[in-house]
């Protein structure tokens, strides 16, 4: 069901198939083959998911570009599209009709490339579905996910038949799937969790889902759990934001009618669990029939399809607290009671889907014993052939059977508990800081935006080691008359937290942090928009390795 | 409408965007001036703004059919309310 406000369009398993078929058929009258690639640029709804599903039944090989929306910055938006288009390197195009035309010269990357307006049918669907690969080689490309990140920079996945299947099997497996299941999403379509998790997964476990678009859920955040109480829905992912921007943005009068007991799993993921947001939003919608153990997590990539772990359906994620003496020191989380002074709790993703299997490894590739703070790499049936069109990426991502997440972690009794991204590590006089700490630290200053806080470090040549750089989002406009108290609190409480000193904080208008496509804080795009606002960083900028 | 009524509404909208998302009083803003495209306000209050929008011209307007090219101007807004827009529940 495509659900927003005013009117709801509603189409069965069979009557969307037909759509579907349409679509491959009209993409064979286009002269589509077997494996060309095929980008889409149409809005969230039915029209896009049956085309997707109609390139893959006619042996396409399909990928996703987002749809522009009126809070994107035109600019960017452009020069994104310009570059993933440019790689995909793609000859036919399905666009939407209503797609401004400001951004079409952006999708045309080839001589012949052929731009189709979405919304035209073949009028020869039974003639052509004939020639319809009903038996695709499980090796074969199914489709193409772009991975998350600022939209210029994003790589093509290209995954197997045989991995996506495999992936869907192992998650039905590990969410206990059954035929009472009904998945809610506002996820957008051309990242993994809208993909996988909330479009591919209930396509081929014939679950009804029901879905609204990104943009309408951003405006109006209170209208997933209207939607999940109207239409009794099982199952939901969200991003960890998520859980707080429904906790604070929803009116309390506008909860009234909520009834969210059917949700068995409302699943937090695609980036690192906190303890605090899912206490949040549990501590107000507990009232509403959420069950604690509603909320999951789960460790994902596009890389693998989808997900790798999963918390254990019915019970909540465990939490671990460390020591955090020992984890800032020697990157080990040694357990420690949760009311130790200063204890960090973690999270878990859960325990491994069948046939996926982790290592942590240290720098120079060594395995890590249990509780070591290291790379997640990653092995199983379901990961990706390469990134398309980018064999150098591809060697470096894949490597004797291993993806290299670039993810940090440690396990704990087959738990994963993620900790941040290894290419941000800052790294200050031997001791490695996780940007992730003091972006939450900063943001749980009043005065500052929750989840606005961008940390990174830049290597100072006068010291020999790396300096610490924070900048951050003042909740309000007013409050910048402050800045500088605020500042200097924030640099206290970061010394008080990790024992470092940060270089510079800066706190910035609202709104001044940039964003990635996945709406978190893009911490090298924001790293260079602050260099450049702040000509004493720019001497340090110039001896970066 | 009434233009009294629309010209109020203009000005609603524009002390909103003086006070509340450019934040500097000494900013002037007409409703023909490019706010997004001049770098004057950025993409990301455009939620906000819309919602404000709403408020005022108790209309609901559905985000899906809004562009970034609609909401550059205190007229576009408008006539973007005008066009999409349907009158609140």
């Amino acid at each position: 069901m495509w659900y927003n406000e005013d009117e709801s369009d509603t189409v069965t398993f069979g009557e969307f198939v037909r759509l579907a078929q349409a679509q491959a058929a009209n993409l064979l009258d286009q002269g589509m083959r077997a494996g060309d690639s095929v980008v889409l640029v149409m809005p969230q709804g039915i029209p896009l998911m049956a085309a997707f599903a109609g390139a893959v039944l006619a042996g396409g090989v399909p990928a996703i570009l987002a749809y522009p929306n009126f809070k994107v910055d035109p600019v960017k938006y452009a020069s994104g599209l310009a570059g993933v288009a440019q790689n995909l390197k793609t000859r036919l195009v399905l666009v939407d009709e209503g797609f401004p035309p400001e951004f079409s010269v952006h999708l045309r990357v080839a001589d012949d490339a052929v731009l189709l307006r979405a919304g035209k049918t073949s009028t020869s669907v039974a003639k052509t579905l004939l020639r319809v690969h009903a038996d695709p080689d499980p090796d074969a490309l199914a489709f193409i996910q772009h991975s998350a990140g600022t939209t210029g920079l994003q790589k093509g996945v290209a995954l197997s038949h045989d991995a996506v299947l495999a992936q869907l099997e192992h998650l039905a497996t590990a969410l206990r799937i059954d035929d009472r299941d009904r998945i809610y999403s506002w996820l957008p379509l051309y990242h993994d969790m809208g993909l996988i998790a909330c479009f591919m997964l209930p396509l081929v476990y014939h679950l009804p889902i029901v879905m609204q678009a990104p943009v309408d859920w951003v405006v109006r955040p209170g209208t997933m759990l209207e939607v999940i109480s109207r239409h009794r829905c099982t199952l939901a992912w969200v991003p960890n934001f998520a859980l707080q921007f429904m906790a604070r943005r929803v009116r309390p009068e506008d909860r009234r009618e909520y009834q969210l007991s059917s949700l068995r799993a409302l699943i937090n993921c695609s980036e690192p669990v906190r303890a605090t947001s899912l206490d949040e939003f549990q501590g107000i919608y507990g009232a509403y029939g959420l069950y604690p153990a509603a909320l999951q997590s789960s460790y994902a990539m596009a890389e693998n399809v989808f997900a790798v772990t999963q918390s254990e359906i019915g019970e909540p994620p465990r939490r671990l607290w460390v020591d955090p003496r020992r984890f800032w020191s020697d990157h080990v989380a040694i357990p420690t009671d949760a009311g130790a002074e200063g204890a960090l709790c973690f999270v878990s993703s859960g325990r491994c889907l069948p046939s996926n299997r982790i290592q942590v490894v240290a720098a120079d590739g060594a395995a890590l014993p249990d509780g070591a703070v290291g790379e997640i790499l990653i092995r199983s049936d379901s990961l990706f052939t390469g990134y398309y069109n980018r064999p150098d990426l591809t060697a470096q991502a894949l490597r004797d059977g291993w993806y290299w997440s670039g993810d940090l972690g440690f396990v704990v009794d087959g738990e994963l508990y993620v900790v941040g991204r290894k290419k941000d590590l800052i790294i200050v006089a031997g001791k490695n800081i996780h940007p992730q700490d003091i972006e939450a630290i900063v943001s749980s200053h009043p005065a500052i935006h929750d989840g606005r806080a961008v940390a990174f470090g830049l290597y100072n040549p006068d010291l020999g080691t790396e300096d610490i750089v924070v900048v951050a989002e003042a909740e309000h406009e007013n409050e910048l008359s402050n800045a500088r108290a605020i500042e200097a609190a924030l640099r206290n409480a970061i010394v008080a937290e990790l024992d470092v000193a940060p270089r510079a904080v800066y706190v910035k208008p609202p709104r001044w942090i940039v964003k990635s496509t996945a709406g978190k804080p893009a911490r090298s795009t924001t790293r260079e928009k602050l260099i450049a606002e702040q000509p004493e960083l720019q001497r340090l900028n110039r001896h970066e390795w | 409408m009434n233009g009294d009524k629309r010209a109020q509404q203009v000005q609603q909208i524009i002390d909103y965007l003086v006070r509340e998302v450019v934040g500097r009083s000494e900013v002037r803003i007409s409703a023909d001036m490019p706010l997004v495209s001049s770098g004057l306000i950025d993409s990301m209050a455009l939620v906000n703004i819309l919602l404000k929008l709403e408020d005022v011209t108790h209309m609901r307007i559905p985000a899906g059919k809004v562009q970034p090219k609609d909401m550059d101007t205190v007229d576009l807004m408008f006539a973007t309310a005008q066009r999409v827009g349907k009158p609140r529940k």
